[in-house]
């Protein structure tokens, strides 16, 4: 059986319509009358039509050891990813966990996104834990089934278990060599008892054929068509298309509003008060957002109209000057600032909600909350409602908090597009404009770390970070706490290195344990630490392990073009564990890279009389294709426990740019964005 | 309302659709081609990008009207089945993360590649300057580009 990967994974995407299922099964053999009930109903990422134009003649076989996995008598081995896929890459990375351990042929596997349910666990997706808190459990979902496998070929064969294994998808005897494939086994697994986790052995990981190997992100056939389906995507029949208006200082509510101009735009609809704001229903998203363009709203902008983030700044200063410092003691404070998430997708939000069900498209990070929350909204059964994760257009730790109950009505948008959708009584497709985007987001604190330690002692290094109290919407950004703590401790250490005379890599030494010291050794290796640098430009150090779970090391180096700082190349040397996927984890450290320089050389949220100033990506610049760093990793091999990988280089990057701007102008700079003084 | 005839992939077009209504949502919502994404409005981050006679134009601040009788592709419009030179570039180099962005970083590429086929550093870096990726894929994207021009180009 010849099924390439790209045929699967077009199976994968288009479930539902039929037509290229049709196409696949041409390519097989007839398929006997199945013996084995069918799964529960597979979740999609397309809504599925009411008709299907070539319906199947006959199901083929399949057998589902365990919530994770089904296997069909033609082979294909369908895996199912819990976790929501921001771009960090779970689609890809935690099929290959279940895949290697199964002994499964990467090329006959697909992977299916779950919907939200208890029975896969906790699905929420963030603080980088998803390979680390899933590589147990989905080894042992591949090897329950590939011992089930095993079992079933042994009773055919009438062989011992013991003397066969798995591979390829293919189980085979060891002493004769005599094969069977995973599909012509189903039929006889599925009158096998599953077997118990203690009665399974786990691969030895010197066998592992897909962990550690190169492999592509699974999405990567539909990305480059076009064809991938983000939220912003999702399309139903009858659908009607909404945008919401809330008021720009948080807290704010609307006092009065005309929407006669509203209703005059050709194409909407209907103007919806919801909670805290108003909606725009119309027959297309750009006639919702000119229908919002000519809403004559009065705001009443209550007691945060006042909220400047300069003064913020100010009071936090105070507070931190307050703590003194000792004789023979070196002590200083760095601030990082407020900022947004900046997502290329904005928020949206597509519901249908119907008599006999519920279904929600949310890109989230979070979809059992969403589930709870609009089971609580609709007061339906969460058993009524259905929530599917379509591929979500970056998260970093904004779609995090979806349902929560404690979110502003302004932020909550999977809360408006039900609100609208039950008041409209027809499918609601709802999405923010990117101003709207910056306007509600939940932004990363401002904070001033204060760093001390005694100057004979870096073991007496202490931190105390104080948060301004400001009632601006706070959320998790990438890294959550840990990028000030980086910027913090990985400035004040270089400082305590030049303050003692003492190299930063050998300071390093006597403040880390063995595992974070290899990483630097690394990164001072690759760089070329202490070699001369050619004229105008310099190198800094740091290093940090987010949630002291992954070291990593960067050295970057910088020049300074009209008093701004460039960051030319960055080294990075990385322990994440195991590896599952090497070229993954290049990647994410890629993106942190960009991320944390985004902090680091752009601009931060400002707030002016409780609005944010900064509402689109020509006044809240990201990092651009010709500010990218050359950059370079390594990644120290490793048979620890795989952990995280997405928020563990974003940290490391500005104290390193920082620390590089100081060897090369003498300006200590303790305060992202990093400016240099004007003279 | 007007009725227009456009050029999309190839195919002729007949759409209703106000005069100013911008070629993005054309595309999205009257056209169900979705490959060509929203994300500022304001023709500043490029994730709308398509070719109009060639021409890497921001679709989100392209009226309907002004695109009639020329050649319009979108990422749908390079292959369908992931064969043309630069979607193959794209998945050798692993580029894409989210991948939100990807389909107007690729455009960008091809309207670079179709006037410059050899690119310098410098022309692919002024090409790309101004298609926002959040995720920060820009360094395979470079990559993805210089291989096509190795392997032969469009």
């Amino acid at each position: 059986m010849d099924i390439n990967r790209r045929e699967f994974l077009k199976i994968s995407f288009v479930a539902g319509t039929g037509l290229i299922v049709a196409i696949y099964l041409d390519g097989c053999t007839p398929s006997p009358t199945p013996t084995v009930a069918p799964t529960s109903k597979a979740p999609t990422l397309v809504p599925t039509p009411t008709t299907d134009p070539t319906p199947m003649a006959e199901p083929l076989a399949t057998i589902s050891p365990n919530v994770f996995v089904t296997i069909r008598e033609d082979g294909l081995v369908t895996i199912t990813q819990h976790r929501s896929e921001l771009g960090q890459g779970v689609r890809t990375a935690l099929p290959m966990i279940l895949a290697d351990e199964l002994g499964a042929d990467w090329n006959m596997v697909r992977v299916e996104q779950a919907l939200a349910d208890k029975k896969y666990g906790a699905q929420d997706t963030g603080g980088s834990r998803s390979v680390d808190s899933c590589y147990g459990s989905l080894r042992m979902a591949g090897a329950v089934t590939r011992q089930l496998l095993v079992n079933a070929a042994a009773q055919t064969w009438n062989l011992p278990a013991s003397d066969c294994y798995a591979e390829n998808s293919l189980v085979i005897h060891r002493p004769t060599g005599k094969q069977l494939p995973f599909g012509d086994l189903v039929i006889p697994a599925s009158s096998l008892p599953v077997p118990s986790s203690d009665e399974v052995k786990l691969k030895d990981p010197a066998e592992f054929k897909i962990i550690g190997t190169r492999v592509g992100r699974v999405d990567n056939p539909e990305i480059v068509t076009g064809k991938a389906l983000y939220g912003m995507d999702v399309s139903l029949p009858g659908m009607l298309y909404a945008t919401v208006v809330y008021c720009p200082v948080f807290g704010g509510k609307v006092a009065s509003y005309d929407d006669s101009l509203t209703r005059q735009v050709r194409g909407v609809r209907q103007v919806v008060p919801i909670t805290g704001g108003i909606a725009i229903v119309a027959d297309g998203t750009w006639q919702a957002m000119q229908g919002k363009a000519a809403l004559r709203v009065e705001w009443d902008s209550g007691k945060n109209a006042t909220i400047n983030s300069a003064d913020v700044e100010q009071v936090l200063r105070k507070q931190v000057m307050q703590s003194t410092s000792a004789e023979g003691e070196l002590a200083q404070f760095y601030t990082f600032s407020y900022f947004a998430h900046a997502t290329m997708e904005t928020m949206n939000c597509t519901v249908d909600i119907r008599p006999d069900g519920c279904d929600l498209w949310v890109p989230t990070q979070d979809s059992q909350r969403v589930l709870s929350n609009a089971s609580s909204l609709l007061k339906r059964s969460s058993s009524n409602i259905k929530v599917h994760v379509p591929l979500v257009g970056g998260a970093f730790g904004r779609r995090l908090e979806d349902g929560y109950a404690g979110l502003p009505p302004s932020a909550d948008y999977v809360r408006q597009a039900l609100e609208i959708a039950k008041v409209v009584g027809a499918p609601i497709h709802m999405v923010w404009t990117r101003q709207d985007d910056f306007e509600h987001d939940l932004f990363h604190p401002m904070t001033i770390t204060r760093v001390r330690a005694r100057l004979d002692d870096i073991s007496s290094l202490s931190m105390q970070t104080f948060n301004a109290l400001a009632p601006i919407p706070l959320g998790y950004w990438r890294g959550v706490a840990n990028p000030q703590d980086a910027f913090a401790r990985e400035s004040f250490l270089d400082e305590f290195a030049v303050a003692t005379g003492v190299d930063p890599v050998e300071l390093r030494r006597s403040y880390h344990d063995q595992r974070s010291q290899a990483v630097v050794d690394k990164v001072a290796e690759m760089s070329g630490w202490g070699s001369p640098m050619p004229a105008g430009s310099a190198r800094g150090l740091a290093h940090f392990a987010t949630w002291s779970q992954t070291d990593v090391a960067q050295v970057a180096e910088v020049i300074i073009n009209k008093n701004e700082i460039h960051v030319t190349r960055v080294y990075c040397a990385v322990d994440c564990g195991l590896t599952i996927n090497p070229d993954m984890v290049a990647g994410q450290i890629e993106s942190g890279i960009a991320f944390g320089l985004t902090a680091a050389l752009k601009e931060a949220m400002d707030f002016e009389n409780g609005t944010p100033m900064r509402t689109n990506f020509s006044d809240y610049p990201i990092l651009r294709f010709d500010e990218m760093p050359q950059v370079e990793v390594q990644i120290i091999p490793s048979t620890q426990h795989p952990t995280g990988i997405g928020e563990m280089s974003n940290p490391v990057i500005s104290p390193a740019v920082a620390n590089a701007v100081f060897a090369l102008t003498g300006q200590r700079l303790r305060k992202l964005p990093l400016r240099l003084s004007e003279d | 309302m007007a009725q227009f005839t456009l050029s999309v992939n190839g195919k002729s077009q007949s759409v209703e659709a106000d005069p100013n209504m911008p070629l993005l949502w054309v595309l999205r919502e009257k056209l169900g081609l979705t490959g060509t994404k929203y994300a500022c409005a304001e023709g500043d981050c490029g994730n709308c990008l398509v070719l109009v006679d060639d021409q890497a134009v921001r679709s989100c601040v392209t009226a309907i009207s002004s695109v009639v009788g020329k050649a319009i592709i979108t990422i749908e419009g390079l292959s369908t089945d992931g064969s043309h030179p630069l979607q193959l570039a794209w998945e050798a180099e692993n580029v894409a993360q989210c991948g939100y962005c990807q389909p107007g970083q690729i455009m960008a590429a091809a309207a670079l590649l179709k006037q410059t086929p050899s690119p310098s550093d410098e022309q692919i870096n002024l090409a790309m300057a101004d298609v926002l990726c959040r995720c920060g894929t820009y360094q395979r994207i470079k990559k993805a580009i210089q291989r096509v021009v190795t392997d032969g180009g469009l």
